[in-house]
């Protein structure tokens, strides 16, 4: 357990002026890139990364983490008042919020949204700090044939979960492999893919995979949608003085808060799933437990409850993997290993060995950052919906502006900015063929980590298989890795034969 | 969703196999190691690629054929534009600024493409391609202390 001084500590740190300011400004930005349709959480992210370059670790990650969980709960705004999610894990809110917001009650809405966002939110990062120290107290008795078996399982876990074909999730996950071995050879010193590039000598550039993946690819992805979406026009906010949530109407969404939460928080701790599966298997299972199913879709409050409860549970709870064992279970998980590294910290459970006062510091800082997003939701209610109606035409331009400035800003220079452009393109098509985005990212992170445990059990058990029959916990997660394959394979059959086919 | 499964398979094959008869054996490193070549874990990741895709290909191809789908259809040069254009644009750009720094040429890249979208209000035109590019300048210049970039 750790030291009371330490959790004094972490908190007297979160709740520092400095502190305070970093996560304020993280959950500010992130609520505006979430209530404007079009920018999302993880092009938030790829953007914000230069921005921490000037910040201490813990003020850097605080202010990803700050931005992360604003974005998830600004994504309602656009969801309720324009019928466009912020996040495609906001769809499920438009099923209730639009037309509860048509009715004239808009501002309930918004108020049930936020209110069960800060709860799902807060609730999942106390699981997480609750959960994620035995865990990783757990992973740090594992040697390297156990977490090379883990995340090999972990791998082809996202891969299957990811939504989409397990087969194109193999294949995106294949490609970032190869792109996370690039680089100098860590034991013959061999140089690997970098085509004489001295640049590419530590391996592909994070920030500018991140950027060009992420951002820039679906600011061209925004593009070809605009000229589809032009002249949407949100819902202004009424004057009506009957539209105030009421503590009677808030009760009845109560326990399906309390349920939405704990079915993101179990999604959002499995790796690949994400937010989107989270929230709408939470509005499903509030629908089916519902006396009368049939007000859901027309504007029941307990259908946005149950939406951004689960969407806002997935977000702590998929740091249990990363804090646990290291692996990022989603994209925003995987872009915030990426910050970690550029500040110098390994992530995962060797930092509760290594820097405890940093984790529970930024376990406070979470904390923090609930409370901030409630206090800074329910006073800016009226801005944020007045910046719904920013045209996606005048986001765009600026968020390419940002893509390419913040390569020029940390000096990575036209090599930087050539090697965005080819990721934007990969990126683009990643997305528009529909190959697993997540699993390509995750697997370029933890290639470094795998060949490392791997290189490892290699040389020590002489590249003797049978070392997994004295390594229970390794032969497990193999076993595993092939029934999950297997089990894969078969659901893809399975489905193949069920679904008719779209020739497109 | 089958063509497009049947088309993006056979290029990721096409790749696969290029990065395993040429790109890794003659750039993937090499030197003596224990255990862990240095070409291994690229070239685990390469088939891994190849027998997904080769898989996709082949289902694809199957249930296209059995349900009488054309491999190929005419194709829409509009939209394929529509998709390109984009690229072209920050492409230019890009180039422009192996020349000149990004802070000179951003208005230009704010305001044209306000301009490709239909926007024609001046104020907006200020507003949009001014206010980010001042920002970059004052972080740079001001607080970065390293130039224009």
């Amino acid at each position: 357990m750790p030291e009371f001084s330490l959790l004094y500590s972490a908190f007297s740190t979160a709740l520092s002026w400095e502190s305070i300011t970093v996560i304020l400004g993280g959950v500010l930005l992130g609520y505006i890139v979430g209530v404007i349709p079009g920018l999302n959480r993880a092009v938030a992210i790829a953007i914000a990364i230069p921005l921490t370059f000037y910040m201490s670790p813990y003020a850097a990650i605080s202010f990803l983490i700050g931005l992360s969980k604003g974005t998830a709960a600004g994504s309602a705004v656009s969801a309720i008042l324009l019928n466009t999610p912020g996040e495609s894990s906001s769809a499920a809110t438009c099923l209730d919020g639009y037309p509860m917001a048509r009715d004239g009650r808009p501002r309930t809405a918004l108020k049930i949204g936020l209110l069960a966002s800060v709860i799902g939110d807060l609730l999942a990062t106390l699981l997480l700090i609750a959960v994620a120290i035995p865990f990783a107290s757990v992973a740090l008795k594992f040697g390297p044939y156990e977490l090379a078996a883990i995340l090999v399982f972990a791998l082809i876990f996202i891969a299957g979960m990811a939504g989409g074909s397990f087969l194109k999730g193999m294949a995106a996950g294949g490609l970032g492999i190869i792109l996370g071995t690039v680089g100098m050879d860590p034991e013959t010193g061999a140089m690997r893919l970098t085509f004489g590039y001295i640049e590419l000598m530590d391996g592909v550039p994070i920030l500018p995979l991140v950027i060009g993946t992420l951002a820039l690819s679906e600011m061209f992805v925004q593009l070809d949608e605009y000229r589809r979406n032009k002249g949407q026009k949100a819902i202004n906010l009424s004057q009506n003085k009957d539209d105030n949530l009421k503590w009677s109407e808030f009760k009845t969404t109560l326990p399906t808060i309390f349920k939405g939460t704990a079915i993101g928080a179990f999604v959002g701790a499995l790796p690949g799933l994400g937010p989107s599966v989270g929230s709408f298997m939470s509005y499903g299972a509030a629908k089916r437990a519902a006396k009368n199913p049939d007000t859901f879709g027309k504007g029941d409050p307990r259908g946005i409850a149950a939406s951004e409860s689960a969407d806002n549970a997935v977000i702590p709870a998929s740091y249990i993997p990363l804090f646990g064992l290291g692996i990022p279970g989603s994209v925003s998980a995987a872009l915030l290993v990426g910050a970690f590294m550029i500040h110098g910290i390994t992530v995962g459970p060797l930092m509760l060995r290594e820097q405890p006062e940093m984790l529970f510091s930024l376990f406070s800082g979470m904390i923090v950052a609930s409370l901030l997003m409630l206090a800074i939701g329910w006073y800016g209610l009226r801005i944020f919906a007045k910046i719904t109606s920013i045209p996606s035409h005048m986001v765009i331009p600026i968020v390419i502006f940002l893509c390419l400035a913040g390569i020029q800003v940390q000096g990575f220079g036209t090599f930087g900015l050539l090697v965005v452009f080819g990721f934007s393109i990969l990126g683009f098509f990643l997305k528009k063929f529909d190959y697993s985005f997540v699993t390509f990212l995750v697997a370029f992170i933890v290639t470094p980590m795998l060949e490392l445990n791997l290189r490892q059990s290699i040389i020590l058990s002489g590249g003797d298989i049978a070392i997994l029959i004295d390594r229970p916990i390794a032969g497990f997660f193999v076993l595993l890795t092939a029934v999950l394959l297997i089990r894969f394979a078969w659901t893809g059959i399975q489905q193949r034969k069920k679904s008719l086919p779209n020739a497109d | 969703m089958l063509r497009i499964n049947f088309w993006s398979g056979l290029a990721v094959i096409i790749f696969s196999i290029t990065l395993l008869t040429w790109i890794i054996p003659t750039f993937g490193g090499g030197g003596f190691s224990f255990g862990l070549p240095p070409q291994l874990v690229a070239t685990i990741g390469t088939w891994i690629m190849l027998l997904s895709a080769s898989s996709l290909v082949v289902l694809s191809a199957v249930t296209m054929v059995r349900h009488k789908h054309p491999f190929i259809v005419g194709v829409n040069l509009g939209e394929i534009w529509h998709q390109v254009w984009p690229f072209l644009y920050v492409l230019f750009f890009i180039v422009l600024a192996i020349y000149l720094p990004l802070t000179w040429i951003a208005p230009f890249l704010i305001a044209g493409l306000l301009f490709i979208l239909d926007e024609r209000r001046w104020h907006i035109y200020l507003i949009c391609s001014l206010t980010p590019t001042a920002g970059l300048y004052i972080l740079t210049v001001y607080l970065m202390r390293i130039g224009v970039v």
